[in-house]
């Protein structure tokens, strides 16, 4: 070993020693770390604990309270949040949490059901038909849709859209009517285009040569509204919502709600979906289509059993975020605590309650406690579906390894 | 009969519906994404653009002259009915109006109509009169214009030397007299020049004749700027685009958060979440290669590294929360009793700050920075560190000469996007220290010059804020745009940056992938 200093006892001591502190160090650190994170869960816990189990004089908080009917209010809601009712009046506060519970699963529901067929339906077509330049860009481009913030998204679904939707009620449900044959039939011209115009607009870029043709469809709504209205409706959506189905109309609803987090939700739904897809061994998507499927039967009758799992973890991972997006159901959705099924109704989310309510809370009262046991439901609720979404991709993922064997 | 089923189920030709359906969710979602982003951008830079003033007379003979905001189609299809900026808040109370379309008789644009941006009251619109002096000299007609002009650079200039002088000489002299009871012999010159330029800037007045009769006299110290738009060459537009862009980054807000810039916000963000940064990364860091490198890696380092990526999936007001309850209430309120007991019961550190709302975001990010350094860590293949261990180096060399230098880009990019995704959220800051109006800039040059404990003012508070709580909705829209355009280019730009160093990164590691 052709070295000028040959290392002494004390030098290798003196390293040796320098990496066990460093190694004790960052395993401290490590642990500490990771502790500090965990240790929300437990915070949560050890304050809202007081809340069932008081340690002084004051009167315990039952779970039926909380979730069981109490008696009919003056205007007949059995489930009431009014947590700070009695500075006003010597009504006792109304601590139901039924109502947030349904609020934010409500909230939910309808983001989901915007965002799962819009980010399935984009996973299915960039997996199975796009041509993979497009595909490169695309999914950089709803990374960045993802990374829009909730103020943002909020702003415009609370103070843009709500109002336009509010005028133009009719157009949007013609829109939603015509959308599944427009596109149908988008395909069937172009199956009927002589095979030179086919080529100009080719099955792959079929996400982009779409968009103008999506507008179209915009304008023929905008056209059509006024006559289905006319026809169907007595001439007026609204007036005919609101006296024969006894619809209460907001303009900041459960639909705007919706609208507003199923875009915000649909590219991380996507991202994993396509990821699961896309995982599916080559093999067996080439061996189908050698037998002679189309890819769209490839699609429901190999990758879909295939990937099953990893859909449905995406699927929980997007529900997991919707339930806890406080920004775009606070600006969005008028929070007035109300539980019905009507969708152009008002709702107000436990996360948005937490946002609103908390900072006037006084620490240590019951009002505080119960916010923060929300937040705690709220932990406990995205912590699970993740873990359960995270354990199902993990397996999943052996299974595609047994499934491509060697590949 | 199982052929014919088989040849049903096949189209003839092409992909079937399904095909066609998916292309359309595609292309519903990228239409969306583009409209968002259109909106943001047409509507916050427009508002930039001098639009021209519209004089309306109507059929009732009533004059008003205003910006042409937007047309509303009314009930029961009676027409439309259109929205004016007419100003002038402090003659009728009002800012708007709603014109019925058709009882619009004639809509011209007439050169002279000026817009005055006013300190009070905001916007004022009509024609210029006359411009007077204290003396009682009145200049009317053309030379009024450009008498108001130079009159108007010349209080720029003034109020300029008085921000100058009064942050540099003043500032910092009343605060060593409040620390040392002592007065500097320039104080009193430094004061006697402020009060002159103060006397140099009142004066004068400006009369302006509305169109709907009425006289406005409108001090000159009131005023901010003027303009004629109608007259405006469009080179003098992209000017005055140009400087309203400039005015709306480098001022501070006025009129309750409906007018004027968005500074204090921008700086606030931008320092929360350089502080954030500088917090998160080295934990972030550590955490990383403690799992990766120093952990014996069984069941509960698997199930530890689950339960840090599902961390990153709970909701941010949960984090918030956490920060009220044990960053405010609880460490700040401890240290409040022993170190800022002179002057409770008012909280120094045990109420929402600058501090509180940086370590907030960064345990929210940490996830984010654990995740993505720890990806790249695995990504470094065995035979790296096997290879400095058996050249000799202990495992903090190797560690610190080979596996981190490595890791760099990796730890950059979680860097990046923990930063993307703090300037974004809003929520968490609500309950721990974001302000609607912070005077002070937390910053300063009061020792200790960094002032954690401050409230700060944040971009995506702004935009709830002004669009939410305003009285003035209408008003404060445009700048809501505005600033909701500029929080997201902010994000855009970090994130395209994270994603081409994971490009980057990908395509020079490609060969090294230990899996």
């Amino acid at each position: 070993m052709p070295d000028s200093s040959p290392p002494t006892a004390v030098r290798r001591r003196l390293r040796q020693g320098r990496d066990r502190l460093a190694t004790a160090l960052i395993t401290a650190g490590g642990i500490g770390v990771i502790a500090a994170l965990l240790a929300i869960g437990v915070f949560l816990v050890v304050e809202v604990l007081p809340l069932f189990w008081p340690a002084g004089s004051t009167q315990a908080v039952s779970p039926e309270a909380l979730w069981l009917p109490g008696e009919a209010a003056d205007d007949g809601t059995r489930y009431r949040w009014a947590p700070t009712a009695t500075l006003m009046s010597d009504e006792a506060p109304r601590i139901s949490l039924v109502p947030l519970a349904w609020g934010t699963l409500e909230a939910a529901a309808w983001a989901l059901l915007m965002a799962l067929p819009l980010a399935l339906g984009a996973a299915a077509h960039s997996s199975l038909f796009m041509s993979r330049p497009l595909r490169n860009r695309l999914k950089p481009t709803l990374e960045l849709m993802e990374a829009l913030p909730g103020v943002v998204v909020g702003f415009v679904a609370g103070l843009v859209l709500a109002p336009w939707v509010e005028r133009h009620l009719a157009e949007v449900f013609t829109f939603l009517v015509l959308l599944v044959p427009g596109l149908l039939l988008a395909g069937g011209i172009r199956s009927g285009l002589p095979p030179r115009w086919q080529q100009a607009v080719p099955l792959g870029w079929a996400g982009l040569w779409l968009m103008p043709w999506l507008v179209l469809l915009l304008v023929a709504a905008n056209w059509l509204a006024p006559w289905l209205e006319a026809v169907g409706f007595g001439g007026d959506l609204r007036r005919w919502l609101e006296l024969r189905l006894g619809l209460d109309i907001a303009v900041r609803n459960a639909m705007i709600v919706g609208m507003a987090m199923g875009f915000a939700v649909m590219p991380t739904v996507y991202a994993l979906a396509e990821d699961a897809l896309s995982g599916v061994p080559r093999s067996l998507v080439e061996g189908a289509q050698a037998l002679g499927a189309t890819r769209w039967q490839t699609l429901w009758r190999v990758l879909l059993p295939a990937a099953s799992p990893g859909i449905f973890s995406a699927v929980m991972i997007g529900a997991g975020r919707a339930v806890g997006e406080t920004m775009i159901v606070l600006m969005a959705s008028g929070n007035t605590a109300l539980m019905t099924l009507n969708p152009l109704d008002g709702l107000r989310s436990m996360a948005a309650t937490i946002a609103i309510e908390l900072p006037e809370a006084g620490p240590g009262s019951v009002h505080y406690q119960l916010l923060l046991l929300a937040a705690l439901l709220l932990f406990v609720f995205t912590f699970l579906v993740n873990t359960l979404a995270e354990l199902v991709r993990t397996r999943l993922r052996r299974r595609y390894q047994r499934l491509g064997g060697g590949s | 009969m199982r052929v014919a089923t088989t040849r049903r189920l096949r189209l003839p030709r092409g992909e079937g519906a399904g095909a066609w359906l998916s292309a359309g969710s595609v292309a519903l979602s990228l239409l969306a994404l583009l409209a968002l982003l259109g909106l943001l951008a047409m509507r916050g830079l427009g508002h930039f653009w001098p639009s021209p003033v519209a004089l309306v007379v109507l059929d009732d003979g009533r004059q008003l002259a205003g910006e042409r905001v937007r047309e509303v189609p009314l009930a029961h299809g009676e027409g439309l009915e259109r929205l004016y900026r007419t100003g002038n808040r402090d003659l009728d109370g009002a800012r708007w109006d709603w014109v019925r379309v058709s009882a619009i008789d004639a809509v011209s644009h007439p050169a002279e109509l000026v817009v005055l941006e006013r300190r009070r009251w905001g916007e004022a619109i009509g024609r210029l009169a006359a411009v007077e002096d204290d003396a009682g000299q009145r200049i009317e007609g053309e030379a009024a214009w450009a008498a108001l002009e130079a009159r108007l650079a010349e209080l720029t200039s003034l109020r300029r030397a008085r921000d100058t002088l009064r942050k540099e000489v003043i500032l910092p002299r009343v605060g060593v007299f409040e620390v040392e009871g002592r007065l500097d012999p320039d104080f009193a010159s430094a004061n006697a020049r402020l009060r002159e330029l103060q006397a140099a800037m009142e004066g004068g007045r400006l009369i302006l004749d509305t169109a709907e009769g009425e006289t406005l006299v409108v001090p000159l110290e009131q005023l901010l700027s003027a303009r004629r738009p109608n007259a405006m060459s469009p080179l003098d537009k992209l000017t005055a685009w140009g400087s309203g862009v400039w005015r709306f980054l480098s001022e501070g807000p006025r009129a309750a958060n409906t007018a004027g810039g968005v500074w204090p916000a921008i700086f606030g963000t931008v320092l929360m979440v350089m502080l954030m940064s500088i917090l998160v990364m080295p934990f972030g860091v550590l955490a990383a290669i403690y799992l990766n490198e120093v952990a014996h890696q069984g069941r509960m380092t698997r199930l530890v590294r689950i339960a840090v990526r599902n961390l990153a999936g709970v909701p941010s007001i949960v984090y918030g929360v956490f920060g009220l309850g044990v960053f405010v209430y609880g460490v700040g309120g401890r240290m409040d009793e022993w170190f800022f007991d002179e002057t409770l019961p008012s909280p120094t550190f045990g109420t929402g700050g600058l501090l509180w709302a940086s370590l907030t975001l960064a345990l929210l990010t940490l996830p984010v920075v654990i995740v993505a350094t720890e990806e790249g860590l695995a990504r470094i293949p065995d035979q790296q560190r096997e290879g400095a261990l058996a050249l000799g180096a202990t495992r903090l060399e190797m560690l610190s000469r080979v596996v981190l230098p490595m890791a760099a880009p990796a730890m950059l990019t979680g860097m990046i996007l923990a930063v993307a995704r703090a300037a974004g959220e809003v929520a968490p800051l609500m309950l721990v220290g974001v302000a609607k109006l912070a005077p002070q800039v937390p910053v300063d040059a009061d020792f200790p010059f960094l002032h954690l404990e401050r409230k700060f003012m944040h971009l995506g508070y702004h935009i709830f804020d002004a669009a939410f709580h305003g009285g003035d909705v209408q008003a404060a829209m445009p700048l809501v745009y505005a600033t909701a355009l500029l929080l997201v280019l902010v994000i855009l730009v970090l994130n395209l940056t994270a994603i081409f160093l994971r490009h980057h990164l990908s395509t020079r590691h490609g060969a090294l992938t230990r899996r």
